[in-house]
Parts: structure tokens; sequence; C-alpha cells
């Protein structure tokens, strides 16, 4: 029944034609209109640091975020994880790590900058993905400092860096990491960690390193859980994702129920390679110690002993230190020097030089000790003199205690 | 109704909208007319005819209602749902449809003298939803799914109502669980709307009440040997529908009685039921699928026929679009006849039989390479030829569903809006 006809002149052809002149690179056209993003609440089942690592680096580079809106939260069995261009050696205490706990500490590299943090099962960590020109950091914050809020009173300052902060001590630290099309930032929340473990794990020695990572600003921490007994997790978990829910993409003018039951709701993911194909390659990325360690900007360790008097020649001579340096590239020792003191006699050390470039290229780690031990228990030195005893000695301390 | 050249043409439809209102529900009736349902009168209320989907209100599940998922190795067909459903009621009591709603998951309560649980008052529908390869998802056809779901409705005395509208509430449905399909290609969500009578009262008669609701199942990888055909069981003694019964209407009460026989089959070491009927062993359907045949006729011509919706079959919209697709290649013939067991034994016996499926939605295509019948075993050719016609419609309806071209029958959810 064709009551009214209306014909439209198509007008559109020709401003499109005129806007392209102004620009030199198109971009891409599509909707900026916040009314049409729906949110969602990514729940991951997994508590594995590098699992979920891979989960979220896999939603960064293969989903479609221009009008879709991600949460995803997740938790982690007892980590350290240090940021893109950290330190392992600086942030923690890597040789104690798989002592920490039960079943030990893992470490872990993230892809996005910033400093290093401590998880367990106490934390809650939150990622927020949007399109690049969606991205928001204050708005995160802010959003999060309300949910915490709204229910459980308790009442979160932002600091000037951006942190979450409840009487003067961080409950929270944040990293981004901005790409195109798509970004995010993700934070971490103390709820009711072992600050034990974590104190243990995070202990950093004075050591003489020296290096161009970024090095973690460390900062008085305190769990939610000391500002109201009551907060849990799962209970925090809740009440973020409703908050989210509830907030429209740019403002915070409250909608209430109504806006967060027009949102796709909470999900759970179950990020394993079936679902996510693709993941299981990322996860082998992160979990290898290539990029673990390997990505670790170069730096030196140096370290003095007092060489003792046996060793000595003359009983006048001034008692100097042993100093050994070693530079470590790409996680592989690529240089040992040491400065021997006037002193300790050079022939006896004849053997050394071969122990040492022994060690080139070798792991920053035990492997590299053992490879030490090894060569120098080798019949081609037969009996070892007390001096390559007590250098070696020195150098595997260097190693070990960092 | 003239119109003045100066007046708007806004103002003039505001003020003639009752009227217009009117118009689109006669056409709506019209329509039904057409389609050759006889029962129309004039509404005076839209719930009376039809619930909307502008009316819908949702409740999205809190984080400890969730299921985990599983792997996707464990997502067997039918035995996992989603996290939330679709239901809306109808009351003639109460003036007709009532809100509908989505709620988290839960189970249904009855009245003991429901009259589904007396006298199968029940029908269904089963269509997919798929994630395409540009991470969109798209549902196959559903207009055709509604359309035979209000037919199976006046079949059993149920309300019937506008399809579109259940569309778009599945559509958002299938919006906030669409996590469940995996992000992986070859796997889709299983749709199952269904509309039972819940009047509690144990007279045979009309249901004044139902609910009609809308369940999700995520399904993996249906096929993992591509090459997996069934062997078909056929006893004549067993009959599924027959002339003026209800074997065309997707109704629960065709599928009970098929079990104990579907049993007897697998013991015989075959998948599936080859559905007989008449004195003369028409072929009718197989399982829960169409079937069609592809053959050599005496002329040398190659025919695909399927037996036609003569009351005894299942319109099936994989069917229809079987034979659309193959009406548009037009390189063969397609009739649409019955067929007998003994032109299925005489064209094998002289080879001129090419192949023999199943077509539905849950595999898209069955190839059939045996079937048992009186005592003998008759082999099939279907899985003997280097490039068959199943698989050449396997392989275009999965590009249309899986969103490798844009095609009318497969539309994402976000753009019915």
């Amino acid at each position: 029944m064709a009551l009214v006809q209306f014909t439209i002149t198509k007008v559109q052809p020709l401003f499109t034609r005129m806007t392209m002149r102004h620009f030199s690179t198109p971009t891409k056209t599509k909707a900026a209109n916040t009314n049409n993003i729906r949110k969602s609440v990514f729940i991951s089942q997994s508590n594995d640091v590098f699992t979920n690592l891979a989960l979220e680096d896999w939603l960064y580079r293969n989903y479609d975020f221009t009008n879709h809106h991600i949460m995803m939260l997740w938790r982690n069995d007892p980590c350290v994880v240090i940021g893109r261009h950290q330190n392992p050696w600086v942030e923690a205490n890597v040789a104690d790590l798989n002592h920490i706990t039960e079943k030990g500490v893992q470490l872990a590299r993230r892809n996005s900058g910033g400093g290093t943090v401590y998880h367990d099962q106490g934390n809650l960590n939150v990622t927020f993905f949007t399109a690049r020109d969606q991205y928001n950091r204050k708005h995160n914050l802010e959003l999060i400092a309300r949910a915490i809020f709204r229910e459980y009173g308790i009442k979160i300052d932002i600091a000037p860096r951006e942190d979450l902060v409840v009487r003067n001590a961080k409950v929270s630290g944040t990293a981004a990491k901005l790409g195109q099309p798509n970004a995010y930032h993700h934070c971490t929340l103390l709820v009711e960690v072992d600050k034990v473990d974590l104190n243990q794990a995070l202990h950093k020695h004075e050591d003489g390193i020296k290096t161009n990572a970024t090095k973690s600003v460390k900062s008085k921490v305190l769990n939610l859980c000391e500002a109201n007994p009551k907060i849990t997790v799962d209970g925090l978990l809740s009440a973020i994702g409703w908050e989210y829910m509830r907030t429209p993409a740019n403002s915070f003018k409250d909608g209430g129920k109504l806006l967060a039951s027009q949102q796709n709701g909470f999900q759970m993911i179950n990020p394993t390679e079936q679902w996510f194909p693709g993941i299981a390659d990322i996860r082998d990325t992160l979990q290898d110690w290539e990029w673990c360690y390997g990505k670790t900007p170069k730096f030196s360790v140096t370290k003095s002993f007092a060489v003792p008097t046996r060793f000595l020649n003359s009983f006048d001579s001034i008692t100097e230190n042993l100093k050994v340096t070693m530079n470590v590239e790409q996680g592989r020792i690529s240089d040992v020097t040491l400065y021997v003191p006037p002193g300790l006699s050079s022939t006896g050390f004849s053997g050394e030089a071969k122990v040492i470039t022994s060690l080139k290229g070798h792991k920053f780690t035990e492997d590299a000790i053992n490879s030490l031990e090894w060569s120098l228990s080798g019949s081609e030195y037969g009996l070892v003199d007390d001096r390559d005893k007590f250098v070696t000695e020195c150098v595997r301390q260097v190693m070990t205690s960092v | 109704m003239a119109m003045n050249a100066k007046q708007c043409a806004c103002r003039w439809v505001l003020q003639h909208q009752h009227k217009l209102k009117q118009a689109a529900r006669s056409c709506h009736l019209k329509v039904k007319e057409v389609l050759g349902i006889d029962e129309y009168r004039n509404y005076e209320y839209d719930n009376e005819y039809t619930f909307k989907y502008s009316e819908l209100t949702t409740t999205l599940a809190e984080p400890k209602q969730l299921r985990a998922k599983p792997d996707v190795s464990e997502l067997k067909f039918g035995q996992i749902f989603t996290d939330h459903m679709f239901k809306v009621f109808y009351h003639k009591a109460l003036g007709g449809w009532q809100k509908p709603e989505i709620i988290p998951f839960e189970n249904i309560s009855l009245h003991p003298a429901a009259k589904v649980l007396h006298y199968a008052v029940e029908l269904f529908e089963g269509l997919k939803a798929y994630r395409g390869v540009d991470g969109k998802i798209r549902m196959f056809r559903p207009d055709l799914n509604m359309q035979r779901m209000n037919l199976s409705a006046i079949g059993s005395g149920l309300p019937t109502f506008d399809g579109s509208e259940l569309i778009k509430c599945m559509n958002r449905l299938i919006q906030i669980d669409q996590e469940w399909v995996p992000h992986s290609e070859a796997s889709s969500l299983y749709i199952r709307p269904t509309l039972i009578g819940v009047d509690g009262t144990l007279g045979v008669a009309q249901s004044e009440s139902a609910l009609l609701f809308t369940i999700l199942c995520p399904v993996g990888a249906y096929f993992d040997d591509k090459n997996d055909s069934v062997a078909l069981f056929a006893d004549p003694s067993y009959t599924r529908a027959w002339p003026g019964g209800c074997g065309d209407r997707k109704m629960g009460s065709n599928y009970g009685p098929t079990i104990r026989v579907q049993r007897k089959a697998l013991r015989k070491g075959c998948q599936q039921v080859l559905w007989l009927y008449g004195e003369d062993h028409q072929v009718t359907e197989v399982g829960t699928m169409n079937i069609f045949i592809f053959y050599v006729n005496e002329r040398g011509e190659r025919i695909l026929a399927t037996p036609p919706l003569n009351g005894l079959i299942l319109p099936g919209v994989v069917r229809q679009s079987i034979l659309q697709m193959a009406h548009e290649w037009g390189e063969f013939q397609i009739q649409q006849r019955t067929i007998t067991m003994n032109e299925v034994i005489r064209l094998q016996e002289e080879n001129r039989l090419l192949e023999m499926f199943g077509s539905g939605t849950a595999c898209v295509v069955s190839p059939i390479s045996s079937i048992e019948y009186l005592g003998r075993i008759l082999p099939i050719p279907t899985m003997e030829h280097s490039k068959p016609l199943y698989n050449r419609i396997r392989e275009q309806l999965y590009a249309i569903q899986y969103g490798h071209f844009e095609h009318p029958w497969a539309v994402p959810i976000d753009s019915v809006y």
C-alpha cells in the first residue's frame, strides 16, 4: 500500500567528496557514536599468569572494539609480573622465587610498560579494552573507585601518577598498551594479598647493577581488606563488573540497572586453543626464557670480594678487593672482567681465562655456574689451585646473590 | 484518501496512524490467509496477536550464576547450554501475549495438569547461528523457521506471533551469550525455540495458556572426519507420519515414538532409521532429516530428487535451500516426487544411483553409504565419487553461513535493529 512516496536526493556523496580533500590519510569511518557501544565483562577461568597474559594479548590483537568494550577480570596463582622493559634480577628475588609459597612463584614479563607487581589469589587484575580513540585511563580508575565506594564504602584517592591510594598507601598498580586500532589499560587491585610473600619475592638487594631498564618505584602497599574486612575478591569482581556496565562509555552519568541490563553481561572465558585459535602460540612465547629473561635490556653487575690474606704474596700489601664485573646482554653473559688487586699473583690464574670465556653466551642463571664448576673439575686442570677456587667462588657469588 | 500537496507527509502519517495500523494488521492477516491459515479476526490490542521486542526486559546473570566453559571437544550436541534464556508467556485470561524477558538460565515450573505433559501440546524449532570469518555472528534463514513455527502453532491450537519480533529477541539473546561460540571456524550456536501449552486443566481442549522459550547450545566442529557417512536401517513396519496427520509439523509428538526404532537401528549396527510409508515403501525421511537422491535416468540425464511436501514430509530449511541453490546452478533436473525402495534398488542395480544423503540443520548434509532393508544390505555409492554433489552443497552452505561472502540467507545479528 504505497500511500506516500518519498524521494530522497542523494546529498551524502557530495559531502564526503568535499571532506576527503581536507584529510591526507583516510580515517576509518567507524561509529564513534558512543550510544552504540555495548559492554561485556570477561572472567577468565584460568589461574595461570601466562595463559591470562596470552588471553589479554589475543583479545588485543583479534577483537574489534569499535562498538564493543570489554573488561577482563583475572586472578593468578602467585607470580611476579615485570614490565616490558624491566630487569627481572633488579625487580625480583629471582634466585629464591621457587622457594616462596608451596608451589613457588612464577616470573612473567608482560607486554605493557611500567613497574613490577606481585600477584596471588588475593589480587584482582582488571583490563579495560577499547579502540585506540576511546582509551581513557582516568575514566577507568574513577570507575573502579566508584565501584569500591558504592559496594564497600572505602574512599579511594587517585594520586597524581594515577595510582589508586588509600591512606597514602597504594592499593593498585597501572599500566597500558596503546596500539592501532586497539588499546588496553590494566591494573591490579590488592584485596587480600599475602604481604609476607610479596616482600620476599620483591626484595631487592642493593647489588651493584647498572642498567637502563625501567626501575620500579617502590611504595608502601595496603590491602583493601585492611580498610574494610568484608571485601573479598569475588565480591569486588562482581561490584566492578556491575559498575562498568551501568556507567556509559564516556561519562559518569549513572545509567543504573537499566543501562546495565542493556549490556552483554558477564561471561566466563576458557582461554584454550580451541576456543581462541592462536592463543597457545602466544602463551608459549610468553612462558619462554627468551621472553622473560632474554628480553632484559643489557646491564652489568659488579661485586667486590675481600681477598683472604693467605693468598697475598707479601705481608705489607694493602688489602684490596677482587672485583668481578659481568656484562649481561639479552639475559646471557657477554663478558666477564676481573680487577685483580696487586699482591694476588697473576701466574696462578692461567686457567681462569678459559673458565671465564666458557661462561660467555651462557644464560645468567644457575646454568652458567654449573658449567663453571664442571669445567673446573675437569681433568685438564688436575688439582685446582686454591686461588682458582677463590676466584670462581666469587664469580659464582655474583650470579647467585643477585 | 487525497493528500493536500501543501501538507507535510509526516503530519499526514501521524493523523492517520490508526488507519495505518489497521492497514498493517490487515496486511498481516491477508498474508495469513494466503498461507492458508483460516482463523483471523480484528485485534483490538497488539498483544493479542504478538509480543514485542520493544517490551523485552533483560536480567543479566550474576558471575556466580554463570557456568564454566568446558573444552570445545566436550561440546556434544545438546548437552551444554548457555547462561541465559528467553521466555514469554501467553495467557488468554490476561489478554494474550505477556511481556517477553531474557533471564539467567533456569528450570521451568509447571502445573501438574499442564497440557504439554499429558497431550504433547508442544512444538519446537531448530536453527543455528554461526560465527563468521569476520567475527560477526549470523543466523541462517530464521524467517523460514518462524513461518514454520507459526504453522505448527496453529496445528497444536497454540497462539501464533509475529516471527520478526521473536527473531529480534533471539538476536539479543545470542548477543548476550555470544562468547559461547568458539572463535574457531566450524563452531555454531544451536537455537531451540519451543512453544508449550501450560494450561493446568486435563480436558483435551485448546490450551489457554502457553509458554514460548528459547535456549541455546554451543556446538563444536561437527564432523571431525569429513568422510563420516551413515548406514541406514529401513523397516516398513514402522511409520513416522501418515496422511491427515501432523508429520509435516515440527512437533515433539512426532519424535518421541521414533526413539525405540532408532535404538533398534543402533543395535543392528546402523546409525539412522530410513522411514518408509505405504504399501510401496516410499522413502520419506532419514532420522530427523530430509532425504535426497542423485541419479542418472534412462536418458543419461542427472536428476536430483526429493520427496514432495505432501503432508508426510517436514519442510526443512536446508531442504529448501538445497532446492533453491540447485535451481540457481541449473546443471541438472530437480524433481519433488515420491521415491520408492524398489526404485532405489533398481537404480542401484543398474549402476545409475550416484548419491543419497540426508539434509538438516545439525550437519547440513549427511551422506548415506548403505541401507539395510528386508534382510539385505544395499550399498549406496555416495562416497565413491571424486567430486560428490553433497560435498559441493555442504561447502556452498558453509561459505554462506560462515560469511565468506555476503548473502541474504545469513544476516549478521547486530544489523537487525
